[in-house]
């Protein structure tokens, strides 16, 4: 069973580290008991060899990507991890039942969703670091279609090149959103181990806090 | 010369049909009644031949001819009977030359059995999903999706395949538009094949037993189940294709589970061990079509063909269900009591009727989600009204009924347009309320049912009106069942209601109910229906008579029960019957009904089922309203209104001294940051519960809104969370919201703002991608004059950004939306 991390759920709550009230707390606690019961967690991924040309174009798996923050990311990496992970579209269907119910859970549900899908992100990029390390590899921090330059508009072949609807059930509306909608994809640069970004030497090995990567210093969700 | 051509033509065209229609029917006269066997992988094998990741495998049809009528050849070779052309995802979506794909690749096939002397073989044009999910989950209507389907069929078909086969489906509602887009464009036997995972379930949620139910009632030739794993895996699904189709059934596994392997997808079952499981399945299950999917080859299907051929072969068998299906699940009808919710019905409901009139589709879910909860297996839909357009209201409320909750829903009118409709775009197998004796009505419903599948209620009345005693209702039930027969729908799927009359007018309509139903049960072995609570009308405490009625009727046979689930003595008596008749093993169902109720008879119109309400706090002290509302205590929050109102203040005085103050101090936590948001809105819940209890009482004095708010989420998004919290919100300091959901054009907007003479709109975005609609919907709001204030807010907003495409104002979150409406509107 998939532990959704309670700290991450009130964090998407907007609970700035402020403890939340009991009442909340036992709503919280059915709440989450009800979408572990919906949820389909699932991720797939493959690994491909990655080449940046000299002026900073990046090729994997099929797919050419032009973007200076992309490349901060994999700067120094041979391979890259593409992933999709989802929860499946049960939780949709719930936060839809809450929103004609009670307002208050689906919130609550769209928050336990969002820290659900990332725990998957977690556990999977667990595995593939596991993987790696067998052959001296270790990871970067996971990086998603539209953090930084990293265009959305490449969503369309990342899911094709994973064949995500067909595998994981992860499709994408005509404006670039995927559904059901807590669901994720990412890159993960592998790299050799010790080996650094020479654009961005403080760029760890080890996955931080997503946040830290983020160029938003002022969003309201930052852990 | 010219006449001759013509004649010539004529008789060309005259023997094409015959030749279509030979083989067409040859197809059907062999399909299960012998062994067939499909083909096997496609992308594996391209991918072989150098086919590289990402690339659109149908493109091959017109760059690498010769590879896909090899691919198809090696398979004929192999025995394979049926051949995929390589049209898996070739739809409008992806290509813009779709016919010119589809021709091609018809041609390869056909190609592919003249060089392998194989024309005895039959070529399947294949239909893949879109890659898209369905509305109301994804963004591809419905509709859009029988368009896209429709295409690949129309090219196939005038192309010369011999069938159709749907195969790889994950969505109930996708095989469904595909299906129907075959069915309409063309005669060809339909196949389709769904892709579960080792649960048994479907990627959005279905199961062996609701994609059956659908699939039997859309009237396909053949179906079963392809790809996502191996035999081994696939067995258990197999079995309960086989305990529960009278279909035949198709088996197309991988060649074992896929594993990845340096970016590549690899499987690792060899045609030896491949053909071994096979024949397990073949020996234990009566399955009549075998290939394979992805990883297999020409190598695996021979052997498999090899290993099948020695087996005895077993045809397909009637299996007398009697099935309806929602998107998620199946219920049978037969083995124990069926109970359909009536809630959602106009007649007699003022609060319904007003919720139509003002399309108020959240109050219609409410009573659909209040009824599943409280036990109903199906749900009665009925939403006519004479001023409102039922065919689309009932299309409506189909759509959302079925995107909130599990339910099979029963689609209950007597406007042949609107059942349409609601069978057309109901995602599943319904029921259908309903059919009866007069010819007009018989025509009318039998055709909508032979084409979508359902199962139908026949009322025992006809032109000469409700018959008195059983002899006339049996004899119109067997018109009924003749008609059936007539226009190729089961008998198993009618089910008669022998029509509950009031004992207040004849005292022996009930006995006369209660013969019917038995009589139909022993004589006719058909299952029935009632609507119970009519057996009362006109008379006193009517559920005393109702919930002893109900007993009395399931005991004579009744299989349908169409109550009010929300009424504890109509549930009690069913609960209590299924635990004496033996049909609720070890009592559970009824314990887990009662083990908690109070020794006292349970309040009427509550639910015996569903959640306690919270009325007090955990410390049992009584809660002032004040303090339910801060605490978001709904329960309580309605209890300490109604204590007030009997105390003899005024609904006004409890607005203003109570409500408003208790909320403006969760709304300032709020902004100070020391309430959140799962708070604030357990306050307004805890707040409009209180307002309700007022708004019952002040009837007709309704207090004035503030003014009045458009809400949308722009076009292009399909989240709208962000806009119903707002919603919630602004309701609660006293708006009237007219929500326009989400997906809203720019121009369905300007329209509304106009017509209604709308001062404030508040537009909703969740990504960059769609901000861009918003920006064109306050561009077209400017260009057309629309005197109106626009609000704007979503995830990715700021400030700028508001500014940038023209909004009036940027709220951050629901708070903030409020504080400027009650300064627009000050």
């Amino acid at each position: 069973m998939l532990e959704i991390p309670r700290k991450e759920i009130y964090r998407y709550l907007g609970y700035h580290g402020v403890a939340p009230s009991t009442e909340v707390e036992a709503l919280v606690g059915r709440c989450v008991a009800h979408l572990q019961e919906v949820i389909e967690p699932r991720a797939i991924h493959a690994v491909f060899p990655l080449e940046i040309s000299p002026d900073g174009m990046l090729s994997f798996g099929g797919m050419r990507v032009s973007s200076q923050s992309l490349l901060k990311n994999l700067d120094g990496c041979v391979e890259v991890c593409m992933m999709a992970a989802t929860i499946g579209v049960g939780v949709d269907r719930l936060i839809r039942q809450a929103e004609v119910r009670q307002m208050s859970q689906a919130v609550i549900y769209q928050a336990a969703g969002a820290a659900a899908v990332e725990e998957l992100c977690d556990q999977h990029n667990a595995e593939i670091a596991a993987e790696a390390q067998t052959r001296g590899l270790a990871c970067r921090p996971r990086f998603s279609p539209g953090y930084g330059d990293f265009a959305l508009e490449h969503q369309r072949q990342f899911l094709q090149i994973l064949n995500a609807s067909k595998r994981i059930g992860v499709c994408l509306s005509d404006s670039l959103l995927m559904t059901p909608s807590k669901s994720v994809t990412a890159v993960i640069g592998l790299c050799k181990e010790n080996s650094t970004s020479t654009i961005d030497p403080g760029l760890e090995a080890e996955p931080g806090h997503a946040c830290q990567h983020c160029g938003c210093p002022d969003c309201q969700f930052r852990a | 010369m010219l006449v001759n051509t013509v004649v010539a033509q004529i008789v060309n065209f005259a023997l094409e049909q015959l030749d279509d229609d030979t083989m067409k029917n040859d197809m059907r006269k062999r399909l299960g009644r012998e062994w067939l066997f499909c083909d096997g992988g496609t992308g594996t094998i391209l991918q072989a031949k150098g086919l590289k990741g990402g690339e659109l495998p149908e493109t091959w049809n017109l760059t690498h001819p010769e590879d896909i009528i090899d691919l198809h050849a090696g398979y004929l070779a192999a025995g394979s009977d049926i051949i995929n052309t390589n049209t898996f995802g070739a739809n409008a979506l992806k290509f813009d030359n779709v016919g010119e794909i589809v021709t091609a690749a018809v041609g390869h096939v056909r190609e592919a059995m003249r060089r392998t002397g194989r024309e005895d073989a039959y070529v399947a044009l294949d239909i893949g999903p879109t890659g898209k999910l369905l509305a109301p989950m994804g963004d591809l209507p419905f509709d859009r999706a029988v368009e896209l389907f429709g295409e690949v069929v129309r090219h196939g078909t005038s192309a010369g395949a011999d069938l159709v086969l749907i195969e790889t489906m994950s969505d109930s509602y996708e095989v469904k538009a595909a299906v129907l887009a075959a069915k309409e464009n063309c005669g060809l036997p339909v196949l389709a094949t769904m892709i579960f995972d080792e649960k048994g379930k479907l990627l959005t949620g279905g199961d062996v037993d609701s994609i059956v139910a659908l699939l039997e009632g859309l009237h396909v030739d053949a179906l079963g189940v392809n790809c996502g794993m191996g035999p081994r895996q696939m067995a258990p699904i197999v079995r309960r294709l086989a305990e529960i189709t009278s279909l035949p059934i198709i088996v197309n596994p991988n060649a074992g589970l896929p594993r990845s392997e340096n970016g590549r997808t690899v499987f690792d079952v060899g045609p030896e061990e491949f053909a071994e499981e096979i024949g397990k399945i073949a020996a234990e299950c009566p399955v009549q079509v075998f290939g394979g999917c992805c990883g297999t080859t020409p190598g695996h299907i021979a052997r498999e063909i090899a290993t099948v051929r020695k087996l005895p072969f077993r045809p397909a068998s009637e299996k007398s269900r009697t099935v309806v299906s929602s998107f998620s699940h199946a219920v049978e009808i037969g083995p124990k009591p069926v109970i359909i919710g009536e809630r959602i019905n106009p007649t007699g409901k003022k609060k319904f009727k007003e919720a139509l009139r003002q399309h108020d589709i959240e109050y219609i879910l409410q009573q659909g989600l209040e009824q599943e909860e409280c036990g109903a297996h199906v749900l009665d839909v009925n939403v006519g009204l004479p001023e409102i357009d039922e065919p689309t209201m009932m299309e409506e409320v189909v759509t959302s009924l079925q995107g909130v909750l599990a339910l099979p829903l029963q689609i209950d009118t007597s406007d042949a347009a609107a059942l349409e409709r609601g069978m057309r775009h109901y995602n599943g197998k319904p029921m259908v309320n309903s059919v009866n004796g007069k010819q007009e009505v018989i025509e009318q419903v039998f055709p909508l049912v032979a084409k979508y599948g359902g199962v139908l209620v026949g009322l025992t009345l006809d032109e000469q009106g409700i018959p008195d005693n059983a002899e006339g209702r049996l004899a119109i039930a067997k018109r009924l069942y003749e008609s059936a027969d007539r226009y190729g729908v089961p008998r198993k799927d009618i089910v008669i209601d022998c029509l509950a009359m009031t004992i207040s007018s004849d005292p022996r309509s009930a006995l006369v109910t209660l013969e019917t139903l038995r009589r139909v049960r022993d004589e006719l072995h058909g299952h029935t229906i009632l609507g119970v609570s009519n057996i009362s009308f006109g008379l006193p405490m009517r559920e005393i008579v109702n919930a002893h009625f109900l007993t009395m009727a399931l005991q004579n046979g009744l299989s349908c029960a169409i109550i009010n689930p929300n009424n504890a003595s109509m549930m009690a008596s069913y609960h209590a019957f299924c635990a004496l008749a033996a049909m609720d093993p070890n009592c559970a169902e009824y314990i887990a009904a009662y083990a908690n109720a109070a020794p006292s008879p349970v309040p009427a119109h509550s639910c015996a089922g569903g959640p306690v309400p919270a009325h007090s706090c955990a410390g049992g002290s009584v809660l002032s309203l004040g303090e339910a509302v801060t605490h978001g205590v709904e329960g309580r929050a309605a209890d300490a209104t109604r204590e007030l109102l009997r105390s003899g203040r005024a609904g006004l005085d409890i607005i203003n001294e109570e409500l408003v103050p208790a909320l403006d101090r969760v709304g300032k936590g709020f902004e100070q940051g020391t309430v959140f948001l799962p708070q604030l809105l357990k306050s307004a819940e805890a707040a409009k519960a209180a307002f309700e209890v007022i708004k019952d009482t002040l009837q007709g004095n309704v207090q004035q809104a503030k003014g009045r708010v458009i809400l949308a989420t722009v076009k292009g998004d399909i989240h709208d969370i962000g806009k119903n919290i707002v919603k919630v919100m602004l309701e609660n300091y006293g708006y009237e919201v007219l929500d326009l959901g989400k997906d809203v054009p720019p121009e369905r907007i300007v329209q509304t703002a106009m017509d209604e003479k709308i001062r404030l709109i508040g537009l909703s975005a969740l990504m960059t991608t769609t901000v861009v609609s918003m920006e064109a919907t306050i561009k077209l709001l400017r260009e057309k004059g629309v005197p109106a204030k626009v609000v704007v807010g979503g995830a990715v907003l700021t400030q700028e950004y508001a500014d940038a495409i023209g909004a009036d104002c940027y709220a951050r979150d629901a708070m903030e939306t409020v504080r400027y409406a009650d300064r627009i509107f000050a």
